[in-house]
Protein backbone atom coordinates (compact mmCIF):
# COMPACT_ATOMS: atom_id res chain seq x y z
CA UNK A 1 0.00 0.00 0.00
CA UNK A 2 2.72 2.40 0.96
CA UNK A 3 6.29 1.81 0.04
CA UNK A 4 8.85 4.38 1.10
CA UNK A 5 12.55 3.90 0.35
CA UNK A 6 15.11 6.30 1.86
CA UNK A 7 12.67 9.15 1.64
CA UNK A 8 13.95 12.58 2.59
CA UNK A 9 11.89 15.73 2.73
CA UNK A 10 13.44 19.14 2.78
CA UNK A 11 11.11 22.16 2.68
CA UNK A 12 11.94 25.09 0.42
CA UNK A 13 13.16 27.14 3.39
CA UNK A 14 15.80 24.51 4.09
CA UNK A 15 14.04 22.75 6.98
CA UNK A 16 14.76 19.05 6.85
CA UNK A 17 11.53 17.42 8.01
CA UNK A 18 12.25 13.76 7.22
CA UNK A 19 15.48 11.81 6.84
CA UNK A 20 15.91 8.43 5.16
CA UNK A 21 12.47 7.07 5.93
CA UNK A 22 12.00 3.41 5.02
CA UNK A 23 8.47 2.21 5.54
CA UNK A 24 6.08 -0.40 4.28
CA UNK A 25 2.35 -0.45 4.96
CA UNK A 26 0.14 -3.34 3.87
CA UNK A 27 -3.63 -3.72 3.60
CA UNK A 28 -5.11 -4.45 7.01
CA UNK A 29 -2.32 -2.59 8.80
CA UNK A 30 -2.93 -0.35 11.76
CA UNK A 31 -0.13 2.15 12.17
CA UNK A 32 0.34 4.68 14.95
CA UNK A 33 2.83 7.49 14.45
CA UNK A 34 4.06 9.30 17.53
CA UNK A 35 6.72 11.83 18.23
CA UNK A 36 7.18 15.28 19.71
CA UNK A 37 5.80 18.40 18.14
CA UNK A 38 7.71 19.36 15.04
CA UNK A 39 9.23 15.92 14.63
CA UNK A 40 7.71 15.35 11.15
CA UNK A 41 4.45 13.41 11.67
CA UNK A 42 2.28 15.69 9.56
CA UNK A 43 5.03 15.92 6.99
CA UNK A 44 4.94 12.16 6.62
CA UNK A 45 1.17 12.19 6.00
CA UNK A 46 1.58 15.07 3.56
CA UNK A 47 3.94 12.89 1.58
CA UNK A 48 1.44 10.03 1.56
CA UNK A 49 -1.23 12.37 0.17
CA UNK A 50 1.08 13.81 -2.43
CA UNK A 51 0.92 17.29 -0.91
CA UNK A 52 4.69 17.21 -0.73
CA UNK A 53 7.06 15.18 -2.88
CA UNK A 54 10.15 13.39 -1.56
CA UNK A 55 13.25 15.48 -2.02
CA UNK A 56 15.13 12.23 -2.48
CA UNK A 57 14.34 8.54 -2.26
CA UNK A 58 11.20 6.95 -3.71
CA UNK A 59 7.62 6.73 -2.51
CA UNK A 60 4.64 4.84 -3.85
CA UNK A 61 1.14 5.01 -2.42
CA UNK A 62 -1.42 2.50 -3.71
CA UNK A 63 0.92 1.91 -6.60
CA UNK A 64 1.08 5.57 -7.48
CA UNK A 65 4.54 7.15 -7.44
CA UNK A 66 4.58 10.40 -5.48
CA UNK A 67 6.72 12.51 -7.74
CA UNK A 68 6.70 15.55 -9.96
CA UNK A 69 4.76 15.31 -13.22
CA UNK A 70 2.12 13.07 -11.64
CA UNK A 71 -0.23 15.80 -10.44
CA UNK A 72 -3.40 14.51 -12.04
CA UNK A 73 -2.68 10.89 -11.08
CA UNK A 74 -2.02 11.99 -7.52
CA UNK A 75 -5.31 13.90 -7.54
CA UNK A 76 -6.95 10.64 -8.54
CA UNK A 77 -5.07 8.75 -5.83
CA UNK A 78 -6.48 11.07 -3.18
CA UNK A 79 -9.96 9.82 -3.99
CA UNK A 80 -8.94 6.51 -2.42
CA UNK A 81 -7.69 8.20 0.73
CA UNK A 82 -9.75 9.29 3.73
CA UNK A 83 -7.84 12.16 5.30
CA UNK A 84 -8.54 13.62 8.73
CA UNK A 85 -6.57 16.85 8.86
CA UNK A 86 -4.97 18.16 12.01
CA UNK A 87 -6.94 21.39 11.56
CA UNK A 88 -10.02 19.52 10.20
CA UNK A 89 -10.46 21.68 7.06
CA UNK A 90 -14.24 21.60 7.28
CA UNK A 91 -16.13 23.96 5.02
CA UNK A 92 -17.75 26.79 6.91
CA UNK A 93 -21.29 27.85 6.25
CA UNK A 94 -22.28 24.23 5.54
CA UNK A 95 -23.91 21.69 7.77
CA UNK A 96 -22.15 18.61 9.05
CA UNK A 97 -24.10 16.54 6.55
CA UNK A 98 -23.16 18.79 3.62
CA UNK A 99 -19.51 18.60 4.63
CA UNK A 100 -19.55 14.82 4.68
CA UNK A 101 -21.46 14.64 1.40
CA UNK A 102 -19.10 17.08 -0.30
CA UNK A 103 -16.24 14.68 0.29
CA UNK A 104 -18.17 12.02 -1.62
CA UNK A 105 -19.66 13.92 -4.55
CA UNK A 106 -16.85 13.27 -7.00
CA UNK A 107 -16.28 9.62 -6.07
CA UNK A 108 -17.88 6.64 -7.73
CA UNK A 109 -20.61 6.49 -5.15
CA UNK A 110 -24.14 6.30 -6.58
CA UNK A 111 -25.85 9.62 -6.15
CA UNK A 112 -28.84 8.23 -4.26
CA UNK A 113 -26.54 6.75 -1.62
CA UNK A 114 -24.73 10.01 -0.81
CA UNK A 115 -27.15 11.22 1.83
CA UNK A 116 -27.66 7.79 3.29
CA UNK A 117 -23.97 6.93 3.61
CA UNK A 118 -23.12 10.39 4.94
CA UNK A 119 -25.83 10.11 7.57
CA UNK A 120 -24.67 6.64 8.57
CA UNK A 121 -21.11 7.89 9.03
CA UNK A 122 -22.30 10.80 11.19
CA UNK A 123 -24.39 8.47 13.31
CA UNK A 124 -21.38 6.20 13.76
CA UNK A 125 -19.28 9.06 15.16
CA UNK A 126 -22.14 9.90 17.52
CA UNK A 127 -23.36 13.07 15.85
CA UNK A 128 -26.90 12.08 14.89
CA UNK A 129 -28.21 15.12 16.78
CA UNK A 130 -25.87 17.51 14.96
CA UNK A 131 -26.36 16.38 11.39
CA UNK A 132 -27.96 19.62 10.27
CA UNK A 133 -25.86 21.94 12.40
CA UNK A 134 -23.48 24.36 10.73
CA UNK A 135 -19.93 23.19 11.36
CA UNK A 136 -18.82 26.53 12.79
CA UNK A 137 -21.34 26.07 15.59
CA UNK A 138 -19.92 22.71 16.63
CA UNK A 139 -17.58 22.16 19.55
CA UNK A 140 -13.96 21.26 18.86
CA UNK A 141 -14.50 17.56 19.50
CA UNK A 142 -17.66 17.53 17.41
CA UNK A 143 -15.85 19.19 14.51
CA UNK A 144 -13.19 16.52 14.79
CA UNK A 145 -15.82 13.81 14.55
CA UNK A 146 -17.35 15.44 11.44
CA UNK A 147 -13.87 15.35 9.92
CA UNK A 148 -13.62 11.66 10.75
CA UNK A 149 -17.09 10.98 9.33
CA UNK A 150 -16.10 12.76 6.12
CA UNK A 151 -12.99 10.60 5.82
CA UNK A 152 -14.66 7.25 6.42
CA UNK A 153 -17.84 7.93 4.43
CA UNK A 154 -15.63 8.00 1.36
CA UNK A 155 -14.95 4.29 1.88
CA UNK A 156 -11.23 4.84 1.38
CA UNK A 157 -8.53 2.22 1.07
CA UNK A 158 -6.26 4.29 3.27
CA UNK A 159 -7.26 6.41 6.25
CA UNK A 160 -4.74 9.07 7.22
CA UNK A 161 -5.73 10.69 10.51
CA UNK A 162 -3.53 13.52 11.78
CA UNK A 163 -3.86 14.03 15.55
CA UNK A 164 -7.49 12.92 15.70
CA UNK A 165 -7.23 12.72 19.48
CA UNK A 166 -5.61 16.08 20.03
CA UNK A 167 -7.20 18.19 22.75
CA UNK A 168 -9.53 15.38 23.81
CA UNK A 169 -9.70 13.87 27.30
CA UNK A 170 -8.48 10.33 27.63
CA UNK A 171 -11.87 8.61 27.39
CA UNK A 172 -12.92 10.51 24.31
CA UNK A 173 -9.51 10.05 22.74
CA UNK A 174 -9.70 6.31 23.22
CA UNK A 175 -13.19 6.29 21.76
CA UNK A 176 -11.91 8.04 18.67
CA UNK A 177 -9.02 5.59 18.29
CA UNK A 178 -11.43 2.71 18.67
CA UNK A 179 -13.77 4.25 16.13
CA UNK A 180 -10.99 4.69 13.56
CA UNK A 181 -9.74 1.18 14.19
CA UNK A 182 -13.23 -0.16 13.51
CA UNK A 183 -13.06 1.12 9.96
CA UNK A 184 -10.03 -1.00 9.25
CA UNK A 185 -10.63 -4.23 7.38
CA UNK A 186 -8.49 -6.58 5.40
CA UNK A 187 -8.43 -4.26 2.37
CA UNK A 188 -7.83 -1.01 4.17
CA UNK A 189 -5.06 0.44 6.26
CA UNK A 190 -5.35 3.09 8.95
CA UNK A 191 -2.54 5.46 9.89
CA UNK A 192 -2.99 7.68 12.93
CA UNK A 193 -0.58 10.26 14.30
CA UNK A 194 -0.61 11.34 17.92
CA UNK A 195 1.90 12.76 20.32
CA UNK A 196 -0.02 11.33 23.27
CA UNK A 197 1.97 8.12 23.74
CA UNK A 198 0.15 7.31 26.97
CA UNK A 199 -2.98 6.65 24.90
CA UNK A 200 -1.31 3.73 23.21
CA UNK A 201 -0.44 1.89 26.41
CA UNK A 202 -3.47 -0.39 26.40
CA UNK A 203 -3.41 -1.03 22.66
CA UNK A 204 -2.52 -4.58 21.70
CA UNK A 205 -2.63 -4.51 17.95
CA UNK A 206 -0.78 -2.63 15.30
CA UNK A 207 2.54 -0.97 14.70
CA UNK A 208 4.07 2.01 16.36
CA UNK A 209 6.31 4.36 14.46
CA UNK A 210 8.24 6.82 16.49
CA UNK A 211 9.39 9.93 14.68
CA UNK A 212 12.20 11.94 16.14
CA UNK A 213 13.62 14.92 14.37
CA UNK A 214 12.70 13.43 11.01
CA UNK A 215 13.99 9.91 11.57
CA UNK A 216 11.73 6.95 12.31
CA UNK A 217 12.01 3.90 14.57
CA UNK A 218 9.44 1.15 14.34
CA UNK A 219 8.17 -1.29 16.94
CA UNK A 220 5.30 -3.71 17.21
CA UNK A 221 2.58 -3.08 19.76
CA UNK A 222 1.24 -5.63 22.23
CA UNK B 1 -19.01 14.10 -16.76
CA UNK B 2 -21.65 11.96 -15.09
CA UNK B 3 -20.63 13.48 -11.79
CA UNK B 4 -21.14 16.94 -13.24
CA UNK B 5 -24.69 16.09 -14.24
CA UNK B 6 -25.46 14.45 -10.91
CA UNK B 7 -24.20 17.43 -9.01
CA UNK B 8 -26.10 20.13 -10.90
CA UNK B 9 -28.07 21.04 -7.79
CA UNK B 10 -24.90 21.32 -5.76
CA UNK B 11 -23.18 23.44 -8.40
CA UNK B 12 -26.08 25.86 -8.61
CA UNK B 13 -26.09 26.19 -4.84
CA UNK B 14 -22.33 26.77 -4.85
CA UNK B 15 -22.60 29.38 -7.60
CA UNK B 16 -25.28 31.14 -5.58
CA UNK B 17 -23.07 31.07 -2.49
CA UNK B 18 -20.11 32.46 -4.46
CA UNK B 19 -22.26 35.28 -5.84
CA UNK B 20 -23.70 36.06 -2.43
CA UNK B 21 -20.22 36.35 -0.95
CA UNK B 22 -19.51 39.38 -3.15
CA UNK B 23 -23.04 40.36 -3.97
CA UNK B 24 -22.40 44.00 -4.78
CA UNK B 25 -19.44 43.32 -7.06
CA UNK B 26 -21.46 40.67 -8.83
CA UNK B 27 -24.39 43.01 -9.35
CA UNK B 28 -22.10 45.70 -10.74
CA UNK B 29 -20.45 43.18 -13.03
CA UNK B 30 -23.84 42.15 -14.33
CA UNK B 31 -24.87 45.76 -14.88
CA UNK B 32 -21.67 46.74 -16.61
CA UNK B 33 -21.66 43.70 -18.91
CA UNK B 34 -25.31 44.52 -19.60
CA UNK B 35 -24.47 48.08 -20.58
CA UNK B 36 -21.49 46.98 -22.63
CA UNK B 37 -23.64 44.48 -24.49
CA UNK B 38 -26.23 47.20 -24.95
CA UNK B 39 -23.69 49.42 -26.71
CA UNK B 40 -22.85 46.44 -28.88
CA UNK B 41 -26.48 45.86 -29.81
CA UNK B 42 -26.93 49.52 -30.67
CA UNK B 43 -23.87 49.65 -32.91
CA UNK B 44 -24.71 46.40 -34.60
CA UNK B 45 -28.28 47.46 -35.24
CA UNK B 46 -26.91 50.68 -36.73
CA UNK B 47 -24.70 48.49 -38.86
CA UNK B 48 -27.52 46.21 -39.96
CA UNK B 49 -29.89 49.07 -40.64
CA UNK B 50 -27.36 51.01 -42.68
CA UNK B 51 -26.27 48.04 -44.72
CA UNK B 52 -29.89 47.17 -45.36
CA UNK B 53 -30.60 50.75 -46.41
CA UNK B 54 -27.58 50.79 -48.69
CA UNK B 55 -28.63 47.53 -50.23
CA UNK B 56 -32.17 48.72 -50.86
CA UNK B 57 -31.07 52.04 -52.23
CA UNK B 58 -28.45 50.45 -54.40
CA UNK B 59 -31.25 48.53 -56.03
CA UNK B 60 -32.84 51.87 -56.64
CA UNK B 61 -30.02 53.52 -58.50
CA UNK B 62 -31.68 55.96 -60.78
CA UNK B 63 -31.14 58.93 -63.01
CA UNK B 64 -33.60 61.75 -63.47
CA UNK B 65 -33.61 63.19 -66.96
CA UNK B 66 -35.02 66.68 -67.42
CA UNK B 67 -35.94 67.76 -70.92
CA UNK B 68 -36.52 71.13 -72.53
CA UNK B 69 -39.90 72.55 -71.55
CA UNK B 70 -40.99 73.33 -75.08
CA UNK B 71 -40.60 69.78 -76.27
CA UNK B 72 -43.65 68.05 -77.73
CA UNK B 73 -45.28 65.03 -76.19
CA UNK B 74 -44.37 62.86 -79.12
CA UNK B 75 -40.75 63.83 -78.78
CA UNK B 76 -40.83 62.92 -75.13
CA UNK B 77 -42.11 59.46 -76.06
CA UNK B 78 -39.35 59.14 -78.61
CA UNK B 79 -36.83 60.23 -76.02
CA UNK B 80 -38.06 57.52 -73.70
CA UNK B 81 -37.72 54.90 -76.42
CA UNK B 82 -34.17 56.11 -77.12
CA UNK B 83 -33.23 55.88 -73.49
CA UNK B 84 -34.63 52.37 -73.26
CA UNK B 85 -32.06 51.21 -75.80
CA UNK B 86 -29.11 52.22 -73.64
CA UNK B 87 -27.32 49.26 -72.09
CA UNK B 88 -27.81 49.00 -68.30
CA UNK B 89 -31.19 50.69 -68.25
CA UNK B 90 -33.83 48.67 -66.43
CA UNK B 91 -36.90 50.81 -66.58
CA UNK B 92 -37.87 54.16 -68.03
CA UNK B 93 -40.93 56.08 -66.95
CA UNK B 94 -42.32 59.57 -67.34
CA UNK B 95 -43.03 61.38 -64.09
CA UNK B 96 -45.43 64.25 -64.87
CA UNK B 97 -45.80 67.47 -62.90
CA UNK B 98 -48.59 66.15 -60.74
CA UNK B 99 -46.69 63.06 -59.70
CA UNK B 100 -43.57 65.07 -58.98
CA UNK B 101 -45.70 67.31 -56.78
CA UNK B 102 -47.33 64.50 -54.86
CA UNK B 103 -43.96 62.81 -54.35
CA UNK B 104 -42.66 65.95 -52.73
CA UNK B 105 -45.77 66.11 -50.54
CA UNK B 106 -45.02 62.63 -49.37
CA UNK B 107 -41.39 63.37 -48.63
CA UNK B 108 -42.17 66.55 -46.75
CA UNK B 109 -44.88 64.91 -44.69
CA UNK B 110 -46.12 67.40 -42.13
CA UNK B 111 -44.10 70.17 -43.70
CA UNK B 112 -45.97 69.76 -46.99
CA UNK B 113 -48.17 72.72 -46.22
CA UNK B 114 -45.42 75.07 -47.42
CA UNK B 115 -46.25 73.88 -50.92
CA UNK B 116 -49.76 75.24 -50.60
CA UNK B 117 -48.33 78.77 -50.37
CA UNK B 118 -47.19 78.47 -53.94
CA UNK B 119 -49.57 79.48 -56.73
CA UNK B 120 -48.26 77.18 -59.39
CA UNK B 121 -46.89 73.68 -59.28
CA UNK B 122 -43.15 74.43 -59.16
CA UNK B 123 -42.12 71.00 -60.33
CA UNK B 124 -41.19 69.96 -63.82
CA UNK B 125 -42.00 66.65 -65.41
CA UNK B 126 -38.99 64.38 -65.87
CA UNK B 127 -38.05 60.95 -67.08
CA UNK B 128 -37.14 58.51 -64.35
CA UNK B 129 -34.53 56.05 -65.52
CA UNK B 130 -33.93 53.05 -63.25
CA UNK B 131 -30.58 51.48 -63.92
CA UNK B 132 -28.10 49.00 -62.56
CA UNK B 133 -25.73 50.81 -60.25
CA UNK B 134 -22.59 49.49 -61.90
CA UNK B 135 -23.73 51.01 -65.23
CA UNK B 136 -24.29 54.45 -63.77
CA UNK B 137 -21.29 55.97 -65.49
CA UNK B 138 -21.88 54.67 -68.98
CA UNK B 139 -25.60 55.37 -68.83
CA UNK B 140 -25.00 58.97 -67.82
CA UNK B 141 -22.45 59.33 -70.60
CA UNK B 142 -24.82 57.88 -73.21
CA UNK B 143 -27.66 60.06 -72.02
CA UNK B 144 -25.60 63.15 -72.48
CA UNK B 145 -25.33 62.38 -76.20
CA UNK B 146 -29.10 62.34 -76.70
CA UNK B 147 -30.64 65.50 -78.09
CA UNK B 148 -33.44 67.30 -76.26
CA UNK B 149 -32.09 66.57 -72.79
CA UNK B 150 -31.54 69.62 -70.69
CA UNK B 151 -30.22 68.20 -67.43
CA UNK B 152 -29.27 64.85 -65.96
CA UNK B 153 -29.43 64.31 -62.23
CA UNK B 154 -28.19 61.15 -60.65
CA UNK B 155 -28.13 60.01 -57.00
CA UNK B 156 -24.62 58.62 -57.26
CA UNK B 157 -23.24 61.04 -54.72
CA UNK B 158 -25.89 60.19 -52.15
CA UNK B 159 -25.29 56.49 -52.68
CA UNK B 160 -21.57 56.86 -52.26
CA UNK B 161 -22.04 58.84 -49.08
CA UNK B 162 -24.35 56.20 -47.68
CA UNK B 163 -21.89 53.56 -48.65
CA UNK B 164 -19.07 55.24 -46.77
CA UNK B 165 -21.31 55.72 -43.72
CA UNK B 166 -22.01 52.00 -43.80
CA UNK B 167 -18.26 51.34 -44.05
CA UNK B 168 -17.54 53.56 -41.07
CA UNK B 169 -20.24 51.81 -39.08
CA UNK B 170 -18.74 48.48 -40.03
CA UNK B 171 -15.30 49.47 -38.76
CA UNK B 172 -16.89 50.94 -35.66
CA UNK B 173 -18.74 47.67 -35.26
CA UNK B 174 -15.50 45.69 -35.30
CA UNK B 175 -13.95 48.05 -32.77
CA UNK B 176 -16.96 47.76 -30.51
CA UNK B 177 -16.95 43.97 -30.77
CA UNK B 178 -13.28 43.98 -29.75
CA UNK B 179 -13.97 46.39 -26.89
CA UNK B 180 -16.91 44.32 -25.70
CA UNK B 181 -14.89 41.13 -25.84
CA UNK B 182 -11.95 42.59 -23.95
CA UNK B 183 -13.94 44.38 -21.29
CA UNK B 184 -16.30 41.49 -20.53
CA UNK B 185 -13.31 39.21 -20.41
CA UNK B 186 -11.62 41.50 -17.89
CA UNK B 187 -14.76 42.01 -15.80
CA UNK B 188 -15.73 38.36 -15.67
CA UNK B 189 -12.27 36.95 -15.14
CA UNK B 190 -11.68 39.51 -12.41
CA UNK B 191 -14.82 38.64 -10.49
CA UNK B 192 -14.10 34.93 -10.90
CA UNK B 193 -10.62 35.44 -9.50
CA UNK B 194 -12.14 37.29 -6.60
CA UNK B 195 -14.52 34.41 -5.92
CA UNK B 196 -11.66 31.93 -6.14
CA UNK B 197 -9.61 34.00 -3.73
CA UNK B 198 -12.43 34.19 -1.22
CA UNK B 199 -13.00 30.45 -1.50
CA UNK B 200 -9.34 29.45 -1.52
CA UNK B 201 -9.59 27.39 1.67
CA UNK B 202 -12.52 25.41 0.36
CA UNK B 203 -10.83 24.92 -3.01
CA UNK B 204 -7.66 23.75 -1.32
CA UNK B 205 -9.62 21.27 0.79
CA UNK B 206 -11.43 19.93 -2.25
CA UNK B 207 -8.09 19.43 -3.97
CA UNK B 208 -6.77 17.55 -0.95
CA UNK B 209 -9.85 15.35 -1.06
CA UNK B 210 -9.10 14.56 -4.70
CA UNK B 211 -11.86 16.55 -6.38
CA UNK B 212 -11.25 16.87 -10.13
CA UNK B 213 -10.38 20.39 -11.23
CA UNK B 214 -13.53 20.47 -13.36
CA UNK B 215 -15.65 19.76 -10.30
CA UNK B 216 -14.02 22.66 -8.48
CA UNK B 217 -14.25 25.00 -11.45
CA UNK B 218 -17.84 24.33 -12.44
CA UNK B 219 -19.56 26.61 -9.92
CA UNK B 220 -17.31 29.47 -11.04
CA UNK B 221 -18.12 28.75 -14.65
CA UNK B 222 -21.79 28.92 -13.73
CA UNK B 223 -21.21 32.20 -11.91
CA UNK B 224 -19.60 33.69 -15.02
CA UNK B 225 -22.40 32.39 -17.21
CA UNK B 226 -25.09 33.75 -14.92
CA UNK B 227 -23.45 37.18 -14.93
CA UNK B 228 -22.99 37.47 -18.68
CA UNK B 229 -26.32 35.94 -19.60
CA UNK B 230 -27.99 38.20 -17.05
CA UNK B 231 -26.16 41.13 -18.62
CA UNK B 232 -27.14 39.86 -22.06
CA UNK B 233 -30.82 39.71 -21.13
CA UNK B 234 -30.58 43.22 -19.71
CA UNK B 235 -28.99 44.44 -22.94
CA UNK B 236 -31.60 42.62 -25.04
CA UNK B 237 -34.45 44.24 -23.11
CA UNK B 238 -32.88 47.68 -23.29
CA UNK B 239 -32.22 47.39 -26.99
CA UNK B 240 -35.71 46.09 -27.77
CA UNK B 241 -37.15 49.19 -26.11
CA UNK B 242 -34.64 51.51 -27.74
CA UNK B 243 -35.35 50.14 -31.19
CA UNK B 244 -39.07 50.49 -30.63
CA UNK B 245 -38.51 54.14 -29.76
CA UNK B 246 -36.12 54.65 -32.65
CA UNK B 247 -38.54 53.14 -35.17
CA UNK B 248 -41.38 55.26 -33.83
CA UNK B 249 -39.17 58.35 -34.25
CA UNK B 250 -38.14 57.41 -37.78
CA UNK B 251 -41.61 56.51 -39.00
CA UNK B 252 -42.89 60.10 -38.84
CA UNK B 253 -40.40 62.45 -40.45
CA UNK B 254 -38.33 60.01 -42.53
CA UNK B 255 -40.73 57.52 -44.06
CA UNK B 256 -38.66 57.06 -47.21
CA UNK B 257 -35.76 55.37 -45.37
CA UNK B 258 -36.32 51.66 -45.94
CA UNK B 259 -35.74 50.25 -42.42
CA UNK B 260 -35.64 46.47 -42.00
CA UNK B 261 -38.62 45.00 -40.13
CA UNK B 262 -38.21 45.67 -36.43
CA UNK B 263 -39.19 42.22 -35.17
CA UNK B 264 -36.58 40.56 -37.36
CA UNK B 265 -33.93 43.02 -36.18
CA UNK B 266 -34.79 42.55 -32.50
CA UNK B 267 -34.82 38.77 -32.93
CA UNK B 268 -31.40 38.89 -34.51
CA UNK B 269 -30.05 41.14 -31.79
CA UNK B 270 -31.33 38.89 -29.01
CA UNK B 271 -29.79 35.83 -30.65
CA UNK B 272 -26.51 37.67 -31.07
CA UNK B 273 -26.36 39.03 -27.56
CA UNK B 274 -27.34 35.77 -25.81
CA UNK B 275 -24.92 33.74 -27.90
CA UNK B 276 -22.15 36.22 -27.34
CA UNK B 277 -22.83 36.50 -23.62
CA UNK B 278 -22.72 32.72 -23.25
CA UNK B 279 -19.40 32.58 -25.10
CA UNK B 280 -17.97 35.49 -23.15
CA UNK B 281 -19.20 34.02 -19.87
CA UNK B 282 -17.44 30.73 -20.48
CA UNK B 283 -14.28 32.34 -21.87
CA UNK B 284 -14.08 34.92 -19.10
CA UNK B 285 -14.56 32.28 -16.41
CA UNK B 286 -11.95 29.98 -17.92
CA UNK B 287 -9.61 32.94 -18.17
CA UNK B 288 -10.21 33.82 -14.52
CA UNK B 289 -9.83 30.22 -13.45
CA UNK B 290 -6.59 29.67 -15.30
CA UNK B 291 -5.08 32.94 -14.12
CA UNK B 292 -6.01 32.14 -10.53
CA UNK B 293 -4.37 28.74 -10.78
CA UNK B 294 -0.99 30.30 -11.34
CA UNK B 295 -1.10 32.12 -8.00
N1 LIG C 1 5.57 24.09 4.70
C1 LIG C 1 6.63 24.06 5.51
N2 LIG C 1 7.71 24.81 5.21
C2 LIG C 1 8.79 24.79 6.03
N3 LIG C 1 8.89 24.06 7.11
C3 LIG C 1 7.84 23.29 7.45
C4 LIG C 1 6.67 23.25 6.67
N4 LIG C 1 5.79 22.41 7.25
C5 LIG C 1 6.41 21.93 8.35
N5 LIG C 1 7.64 22.46 8.47
C6 LIG C 1 8.62 22.14 9.50
O1 LIG C 1 8.89 20.75 9.41
C7 LIG C 1 9.05 20.19 10.68
C8 LIG C 1 8.06 19.04 10.88
O2 LIG C 1 6.75 19.59 10.88
P1 LIG C 1 5.47 18.70 11.02
O3 LIG C 1 4.30 19.56 10.78
O4 LIG C 1 5.62 17.50 10.18
O5 LIG C 1 5.56 18.32 12.57
P2 LIG C 1 4.55 17.43 13.42
O6 LIG C 1 5.32 16.26 13.89
O7 LIG C 1 3.31 17.19 12.67
O8 LIG C 1 4.29 18.41 14.64
P3 LIG C 1 2.94 18.56 15.51
O9 LIG C 1 2.92 17.43 16.47
O10 LIG C 1 3.16 19.86 16.23
O11 LIG C 1 1.80 18.57 14.59
C9 LIG C 1 8.85 21.32 11.68
O12 LIG C 1 10.11 21.80 12.04
C10 LIG C 1 8.10 22.35 10.89
O13 LIG C 1 8.41 23.64 11.35
MG1 LIG D 1 1.35 17.73 12.86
Amino acid sequence: MIEAKSVCLKYSDGTIALRNVDLQVEPGDMVYITGPSGSGKTSLLKLFMGVEYPTSGSLEVLGQPIAKGQASEIRQLRRSIGPVFQEFKLIKGRTALENVMLGMRFLDIPQRRLREDATTALVKVGLEHKILSLVENLSWGEGQRVAIARAVARQPLLILADEPTGNLDKDNALNILELLTSFKNRNTAVIITTHATHLLEGIKEGRLIHVDNGSIHQERLG
Amino acid sequence: MRNILYNTGYFLKEAKAIIKLNLLSNIFSLLSTGLIFFILTMVSSGWWISSQVVETIQGEAEVSVYFKEDIKNNDVMKLIEDIKTIAGVREVRLVDEDEAYSRMVEILGNEAKVLSYLDDNPFNPFIEVKIHLENMESVVKNLSHIKGIEQIRDNREALERLHSIAEVLKILGYLVVAAVAISTLVIISHIIRMGIYDNRDQINTLRLLGAPEMFIAFPFLLEGLMLTIGGGLLAATLSAFSLKYFYAQMAGPLPFIPLPPREALVGRLITLVILLSAIMGVTGSLFGLSSAKND
